[in-house]
């Protein structure tokens, strides 16, 4: 069960070559079909992502009638009703003819709000969800790939079900196509597919960056499947198996049991749990590299992954560490499984009971802040960009001795540009600007000192579980309505990165800013320091 | 007899003996009162004097005069200072020879200003050790060196990197053309506020020896006080009042106070940092006291939120109540202000408005860059725009600081101490604030943090009070030193 893309046997070439070629012609469809008067990038793309959710909706409703549920005719009206209004909304508007940097982000800004929307109102008409605030939240968690919810699982519609795991994987695909497609043309600091750091850029997988996006998709349902059939090999039910390996590959982290991944009680699935959420946390384009060129010496040549595996082994060991216990098969498993669901930050929990040591509470923070590595699914900061920043640090001390020394920031063998290293630091402050204010409003929404940070955190590189007060994964039901949508917030704004959310707020406050600098110029001249 | 050459050496015997002098007040001041203790502090006295004597006679200043040499200088004169401050809680029995890491930790929390204390009881001490657990404080407020510099031109170890490793922040100004003036200036100014703040506790109706001993740790910005509820011992609205004063103006940045003294107050106004260290600490108030509200009366709701935003704005934690007792979302606020602390050049710890300026500009300006990618975009400070370089700096710096804070906390947690505790412990000792949230608040000690747990604060302290890099390079100083010689003697 190797996935062999690309170089394998003539009918994947042939298949390869069928799924371009629809591709393109849906492509040049769409942008003849849309040819209206109103040149809208957000439009376009709010347009586009409400097309594309009516497969998955029809999918679902489709599971739903199949599984005895009754929430397959919801599901496919509302699939279809936004199949109708993308319809409306790409007859009327445009790509415009030049892209700015500007416009991407809107576009960025426009698919996410649309996707949270759709989903939103799937779970308010099925049902799910009883408030609106409470909707949101949960299309917020699904879309971002958190593993946050206050649904009661076991009282859930099938189709219902599905769609929060399609929805999770979903997501996870259009994520690889931002990558791929729309991040390196923003310069947001390390997301991009190389972590905006190596000179052998991922997006070069194929001269096109259709071919790579395409390669990287089906890298994503392959991988999909192996782990599915993994679960299943372990022996969990053939369905159940299906959904969780759609929210491993993706870092979502939705289960369909009550006790998530713990609830099956057996070593086997976790396991194999543990495994896909490692792989989960690797940088796609490395492994279809090394699978591709048959080099698994690959992995171990990057720097990143090195480090990456470190810090999982490091963390693991000092989590068995901290639990003071005698050292058994249970106690390795369930310290790999803690750190591998924080390191992917997926979310999953395991069958051994809760961290009670508080420096297992910590590191697990700390690993689910730094995430996997760049250009994987995973949420959190990034393992390239914490290479980067210890690599500065250095750099700064040995300029304290030799102040006129220039010297690079270096990762692995590749060196760091300063603009690209500037993005990296904007987006850290940036997001400890929001993770500060957004603490403050969780306490206040009934959350303790803990479980407001670590929950705050946890919503921030999506990854779901939190500490303090409130048990694991009930935080979300503590809070205040105010506080949901925080937190529904600061999940949207750790999967797209903080600095698309301010750029396409700076439309409103760069204007305002000027004309306050026009009036308060003679003041401010008067400062020196 | 020749004498050693070592800058190191000789900064080290200097700040030693300006120890012992604090010292001999302290012994001074015990015999007057008369609670025992006066025999150790004059024992640890002339002790730490002769060493002092033979380490400044002995060594001279070396050839070389560059950065590291002058890093390594302050490095290893904190550090010897700290050991010899631990002696008179030794020597007095103050605490047991058995607990000399806690000597240690309780002289180290006072040269870099914390005021964390691991004594349960303060008041069973005797009144001349309290005296001189102030006094420590109030030398290290403005920096030993600074005081060496000033007053011995025999160090001869004059330029302004030795003067800019020890006063906090990122630059020191130059207030005159010769670095002895401008350290004579700086230490003149620190004793004149000093007085005036003893003056105005004692106006108010405080003893002297209750007057000097708060002055002292108002002025550094530390925060020991010798009773157990700290400043709520007084209960009083008006030593509150003078103590706020006093906390918010040392808060700020002593080179600005040298020139509005000098010009006039028109020099404050030039300051964009002083109006951000203002804003901060008014802002917190407010969100304080809306935070607090309905959970105080409104009176003492006011009071205290005012007093803690100041309180923890300045990195000094005097306390008048329990605040881990208050909203949890309050005790953000106060976790925020323990990260920033005050004004550069100031005697306040934290990582510095002028680097939070810095730093908001610094991030912003790549949202900019993110619109207008071609935009070539200076980093201002009010009408000016500050150096890349400089700005590299601060950068590296709030990183390195970050990163110390999830190390120090993780291995708080991993020792077993309870995260909010560890964290929150990390913190305040890196920002020499003092208190902590959680199990370390204002009325409890560091004794809930294990043995070892201390150790890791002590040095948390010490980075925070040199800012961090002259300790780092402290040991690659000595690293290349002893290369150095061993090279010389292999020729």
């Amino acid at each position: 069960m190797t996935p062999r893309p690309s170089r394998g046997g003539p009918s994947l070439g042939r298949l390869k070559i069928r799924i371009t070629k629809s591709l393109h012609v849906v492509k040049l469809a769409v942008r003849g079909y849309s040819n209206g008067r109103v040149e809208s990038v957000g439009a376009v793309t709010v347009g586009t992502v409400a097309l594309c959710v009516w497969p998955m909706f029809m999918v679902c409703a489709l599971f739903d009638s199949a599984r005895g549920g009754s929430v397959w005719l919801e599901l496919s009206v509302v699939g279809t009703t936004s199949a109708v209004i993308g319809l409306f909304i790409l007859r009327y508007a445009r790509v415009p003819k030049y892209l700015s940097t500007a416009r991407l982000f809107r576009a960025l800004a426009s698919g996410t709000l649309a996707s949270l929307g759709i989903v939103m109102v799937g779970l308010l008409a099925t049902g799910a969800t009883g408030s609106i605030t409470l909707a949101l939240v949960e299309a917020a968690s699904t879309i971002t790939g958190t593993n946050a919810s206050t649904i009661d699982i076991s009282k859930i519609e099938p189709g219902v079900m599905l769609l929060r795991a399609l929805g999770q994987w979903i997501a996870g695909a259009a994520l690889i196509v931002i990558l791929v497609r729309v991040l390196p043309h923003l310069g947001v600091g390390g997301l991009d597919a190389d972590g905006g750091v190596a000179t052998r850029s991922a997006r070069r997988l194929s001269p096109k960056s259709s071919g790579t996006v395409f390669r990287l998709l089906l890298l994503y349902v392959m991988l999909t499947a192996l782990i599915g059939v993994g679960y299943a090999a372990a022996g969990m039910p053939l369905v159940d198996s299906a959904m969780h390996a759609l929210t491993t590959i993706s870092t979502g982290g939705f289960s369909t049991q009550l006790g998530s991944i713990g609830a099956y009680q057996s070593g086997p699935i976790e396991w194999v749990a543990v495994g896909g959420m490692f792989i989960a946390g690797i940088s796609l384009p490395l492994i279809f590299l090394a699978i591709r060129r048959k080099d698994p010496k690959r992995f171990w040549r990057s720097y990143e992954f090195r480090f990456y595996s470190l810090v999982v082994l490091a963390a693991a060991s000092f989590v068995a560490i901290f639990a003071r216990q005698p050292l058994t098969l249970d106690i390795v498993r369930s310290s790999l499984f803690k750190v591998t669901s924080a390191a992917s930050t997926t979310g999953y929990i395991d069958s051994a009971s809760d961290l009670t040591s508080a420096g297992g509470q910590s590191l697990v923070i700390i690993v689910m802040l730094i995430g996997g590595m760049s250009a994987s699914m995973t949420g959190g900061f990034k393992v390239m960009r914490l290479l980067a920043i210890s690599s500065y640090i250095g750099r700064e001390l040995k300029r304290v001795i030799h102040p006129t020394a220039v010297l690079p920031i270096r990762v692995g063998h590749s060196s760091i540009g300063q603009t690209a290293f500037s993005r990296i630091v904007g987006e850290i402050f940036l997001s400890l600007l929001v993770l500060i204010p957004g603490a403050l409003i969780l306490t206040n929404g009934g959350l303790d000192l803990e479980g407001a940070f670590s929950f705050a955190l946890s919503c921030l590189s999506n990854f779901g579980p939190a500490f303090g007060g409130a048990a694991q994964i009930n935080h979300l039901s503590e809070l205040s309505g105010i506080g949901q949508i925080f937190s529904a917030g600061l999940m949207v704004v750790g999967r797209i990165s903080i600095t698309p959310v301010l750029v396409v707020l700076a439309f409103i406050t760069e204007p305002l800013a000027r004309t306050l600098r026009r009036k308060s110029f003679g003041r401010r001249k008067m400062a020196v320091r | 007899m020749k004498k050693i050459k070592g800058t190191p050496l000789r900064v080290s015997g200097s700040a030693l003996v300006a120890i012992s002098l604090g010292m001999f007040a302290s012994s001074g001041v015990a015999l007057a009162d008369g609670g025992g203790g006066a025999s150790g502090l004059l024992v640890s006295a002339l002790l730490i004097l002769s060493i002092g004597t033979i380490m400044f006679g002995a060594s001279s200043v070396s050839d070389r005069a560059d950065t590291p040499v002058a890093l390594a200088s302050v490095a290893w004169s904190w550090l010897a200072v700290s050991i010899a401050g631990a002696l008179p809680f030794l020597m007095t029995g103050s605490i047991p020879w058995a607990h000399f890491d806690d000597a240690l930790f309780e002289s180290i929390s006072g040269f870099t200003c914390t005021g964390s204390t691991i004594f349960s009881d303060i008041e069973a001490v005797p009144r001349g050790v309290l005296f001189f657990r102030s006094m420590i404080q109030w030398f290290g407020g403005m920096g030993l060196i600074v005081l060496a510099v000033a007053v011995l031109p025999a160090l001869k170890i004059g330029g302004l990197e030795l003067i800019a490793n020890e006063a906090p922040g990122p630059t020191a100004d130059r207030l005159t053309p010769k670095v002895t003036d401008t350290a004579r200036r700086l230490w003149l100014l620190y004793g004149g506020i000093t007085l005036a703040m003893i003056a105005a506790l004692m106006v108010v109706g405080l003893s002297p020896y209750d007057a000097a001993t708060h002055a002292f740790t108002t002025v550094a910005t530390g925060g020991f006080s010798p009773y157990n509820a700290s400043i709520a011992h007084f209960d009083s609205l008006l030593v509150e009042f003078i103590i706020i004063a006093g906390m918010i103006f040392c808060g700020a940045n002593f080179s600005l106070h040298w020139y509005a003294f000098k010009n006039g107050p028109k020099a404050y106004h030039r300051v964009s940092e002083l109006r951000w260290y203002l804003g901060l600490i008014v802002g917190s108030t407010f969100i304080l006291i809306w935070l607090n509200f309905g959970n105080l009366s409104l009176g003492r709701n006011i009071r205290e939120s005012f007093f803690y935003a100041v309180s923890l704005g300045t990195s000094t934690g005097f306390g008048t109540s329990d605040f881990t007792i208050w909203a949890p979302a309050a005790q953000v606020v106060l976790l925020t202000l323990m990260i920033v602390g005050g004004m550069t050049g100031s005697t306040a710890g934290g990582m510095k408005i002028l680097r939070l300026q810095i730093l908001v500009r610094y991030s912003f300006r790549e949202i900019v860059r993110a619109r207008h990618p071609k935009a070539v975009v200076p980093i201002r400070m009010g009408a000016v725009s500050i150096d890349e370089q400089i700005a590299a700096k601060a950068v590296g710096f709030i990183l390195l600081y970050m990163g110390l804070i999830v190390l120090g906390g993780l291995t708080l947690a991993g020792l077993g101490v309870e995260p909010v505790t560890a964290f929150s412990g990390a913190v305040s000792a890196i920002g020499n604030a003092g208190p902590g949230l959680g199990e370390a608040g204002p009325v409890s000690d560091f004794l809930v943090f294990p043995r070892l747990g201390r150790v890791i604060i002590m040095f948390l302290m010490m980075f925070g009070r040199l800012e961090v890099f002259p300790m780092m390079l402290m040991f690659v100083a000595f690293a290349r030193a002893v290369s150095r010689s061993r090279h010389t003697i292999r020729q």
